[in-house]
């Protein structure tokens, strides 16, 4: 190999944070040309096709909450199916805008800076969907207001032992975090927004939610205190839901979910399947949103080696979740694992999971498909589909075949149930088209603040991170 | 009456230079806006350390000690529910929640104190927003001003705003 010392230090160089060479003037002007721009043909088809989806999720609640929830396909035993499925999927991509918008920014990682509103309301909108499940999963939604400890002439009050519990808590501190954690970023954005409209309905809009933001230092100086403190309250927080959320199942006895691994396994889980969410929107969205510059492949190629770090970390759970049921000896643990996953009637979901989860990212050790859009987003696509049937497996696999024979019995989905799933997606999706039109997508203010840092004053090529 | 006297500024790294140049000649009543922090204001401004720290710890330790309390009450004493003979008072199992109520008090406290006390916010007018160009302080540019009552001191500032390289300067009046 002839490779001569510029070539080889041009290939490990990474690419820039931010592509070529800006002032707030042109940044302002690019990251919210989306939001200026007329609403483009493409953009409104996806809209019309994500609302009507919305449509058919509306449908099938109604006629959950009219006829009940025999309406789908759950049975005894398999009595949590696509309901407990799709809410821990969802809260799972919820989890990658936190990890990204906090942990990331406590460890001073700037890649994040281009990337976290975008994935801070990526989490906002999937733990929207994910409420949505376990409310119509009560049976009785209009009383799901009984998990809320509230005074009541009845003088009931909730069972405070119980890890659904733990879940109402933990789900609605999170939301309520992620909510504000946003806001508060968004309000020099939509500050700036105020000010660069040109009709008075914008400004008027932008500027009741701006709040009579000035920019003022005195304000700044509080500002990022509280940001970073709210960034250091989300990172425990964000462990802490999915560790609640696996015991839910870690706590009852069920062979196949009676496992101490759970709670690691969950969280990396989660941080794997949103940071494939991530890149399954990112991507596209970069590309029509002329957010290239902003949006390079050196972040594109960061989120796939944190793909393939959590997607590693999973195929250990996997690995540690069937040594323990061999060493355990136990017959129950050990059928769940090595007949009724592998060899039962539900093999071909076990298979779909571990193609999609252990060999997938496995690409990912090569530079070319870190940095090739294709192999990123079907590969982003496939970790999506493959931690779908992660929770199909523990969940309705696990339950089908539990104890006595007897009592076993097969699940079938209805057709409700898939169009609750189908109509979460769209109904996601539809927010998020929402947003990316009204708000500006990159957290504007943050981005011209790396600019600073990375290119020191305007023209005079900076330290880190500079390139010719 | 409220009157302001405004400098706009290229360089946020010259708006810095130039409160500390503005406080050392004695202007009072200063502050500088900008589209994204300016590092180094703290120090020209004589800012005093944030209180936004303690006001999350008080937060976060109310919300903890309620969290708990709560279900220790409730549990235990209002309703209590007999499992397995378990005790009504779960240390174990009160943990979870005590921790998720302490964050959620600490975030609603760090939000709500941030926009309502130190920001001061929301409001629906501030005098440095009848300058029309004042715009560009959340786009591209910084922005300088000092407060004063006296419309005599008007003059004297704009010069001194001049002097340490503000490219455009005016003043304002408060309006109600």
């Amino acid at each position: 190999m002839a490779e001569t010392a510029s070539d080889l230090r041009a290939q490990l160089e990474p690419p820039p944070l931010i592509e070529g060479r800006h002032d707030d003037g042109t940044l302002n002007k690019t990251l919210n040309d989306f939001v200026w721009r007329r609403p483009p043909r493409g953009w409104l088809a996806l809209l019309l096709l994500g609302m009507a989806g919305t449509g058919v999720l509306f449908t099938a609640i109604t006629i959950t909450i009219a006829r009940g929830i025999g309406m789908w396909g759950n049975n005894i035993p398999v009595g949590w199916a696509f309901g407990i499925i799709n809410f821990v999927w969802w809260i799972g991509i919820g989890h990658a805008g936190t990890l990204i918008s906090a942990i990331l920014l406590l460890f001073q990682q700037k890649w994040r800076t281009s990337i976290n509103r975008f994935a801070e309301a990526m989490t906002l909108f999937a733990v929207m969907q994910a409420g949505i499940y376990p409310i119509l999963h009560t049976g009785r939604p209009w009383f799901a207001y009984w998990m809320i400890p509230y005074p009541s002439t009845n003088s009931i009050w909730p069972q405070f032992k119980s890890p659904l519990m733990w879940d109402v808590f933990a789900v609605s501190t999170y939301f309520t975090t992620s909510l504000l954690f946003w806001y508060i970023g968004l309000i020099p954005d939509l500050a700036s927004l105020r000010d660069s409209s040109t009709s008075r309905r914008a400004r008027v809009a932008y500027g009741i939610f701006a709040l009579g933001w000035r920019g003022s230092a005195r304000h700044w100086h509080h500002y990022k205190i509280a940001y970073l403190l709210l960034a250091g309250l989300a990172t425990p927080l964000v462990l802490s839901v999915h560790t609640i959320v696996s015991w839910d199942f870690a706590l009852s006895i069920l062979p196949g979910w009676h496992t101490t691994i759970f709670p690691p396994y969950f969280v990396a889980g989660a941080v794997f399947s949103g940071f494939a969410m991530v890149l399954t929107l990112m991507i596209p969205a970069r590309r029509y949103m002329g957010l290239k510059h902003v949006i390079t492949a050196r972040h594109l190629e960061a989120m796939a080696k944190v793909m393939l770090c959590t997607g590693l970390i999973v195929t250990y759970g996997y690995l540690m979740e069937h040594f323990a049921a061999w060493y355990s000896g136990n017959p129950y643990e050990q059928h769940v694992f090595f007949v009724t996953r592998p060899r039962g009637p539900y093999a071909w979901a076990y298979f779909t999971q571990m193609f999609c989860n252990v060999i997938v990212p496995q690409m990912y050790w090569f530079r070319w498909a870190r940095r090739n859009v294709w192999t990123l987003w079907v590969g982003a696509v496939l970790v999506n589909v493959g931690m779908w049937f992660e929770r199909f497996n523990i969940i309705v696999t696990s339950l089908h075949q539990d104890f006595i024979p007897s009592n076993w019995a097969m699940y079938y989905p209805t057709w409700v149930d898939f169009s609750l799933l189908f109509g979460t997606i769209c109904f996601f999706g539809t927010l998020f088209l929402l947003f990316l039109k009204f708000l500006p997508a990159v957290a504007v203010s943050e981005v011209k603040e790396l600019n600073h840092e990375l290119h020191g004053h305007r023209g005079h090529p900076g330290a880190e991170g500079a390139h010719p | 009456m409220k009157r302001f006297v405004l400098g706009e500024f290229e360089e946020p790294h010259a708006c810095v230079v130039a409160v500390r140049r503005l406080r050392e000649s004695g202007v009072g009543g200063l502050d500088a806006y900008s589209p994204h922090p300016l590092p180094g204001i703290e120090d020209a401004l004589l800012l005093p350390r944030s209180k936004v720290p303690l006001v999350a710890l008080t937060g976060g330790l109310l919300g903890a000690i309620g969290g708990y309390a709560l279900q220790w009450y409730l549990n235990s004493i209002a309703y209590p529910i007999t499992v397995g003979n378990r005790p009504q008072h779960g240390f174990w199992t009160n943990i979870p929640i005590t921790f998720e109520s302490g964050i959620l008090i600490a975030v609603l406290s760090i939000f709500f104190g941030s926009i309502f006390g130190f920001f001061q916010l929301p409001r629906t007018y501030h005098a440095v927003f009848e300058s029309e160009r004042f715009r560009t302080a959340s786009l591209d540019k910084c922005w300088v001003s000092a407060e004063t009552e006296d419309e005599a001191a008007l003059e004297e500032l704009e010069r001194k705003f001049r002097e340490v390289g503000a490219h455009k300067v005016h003043n304002v009046v408060e309006s109600v």
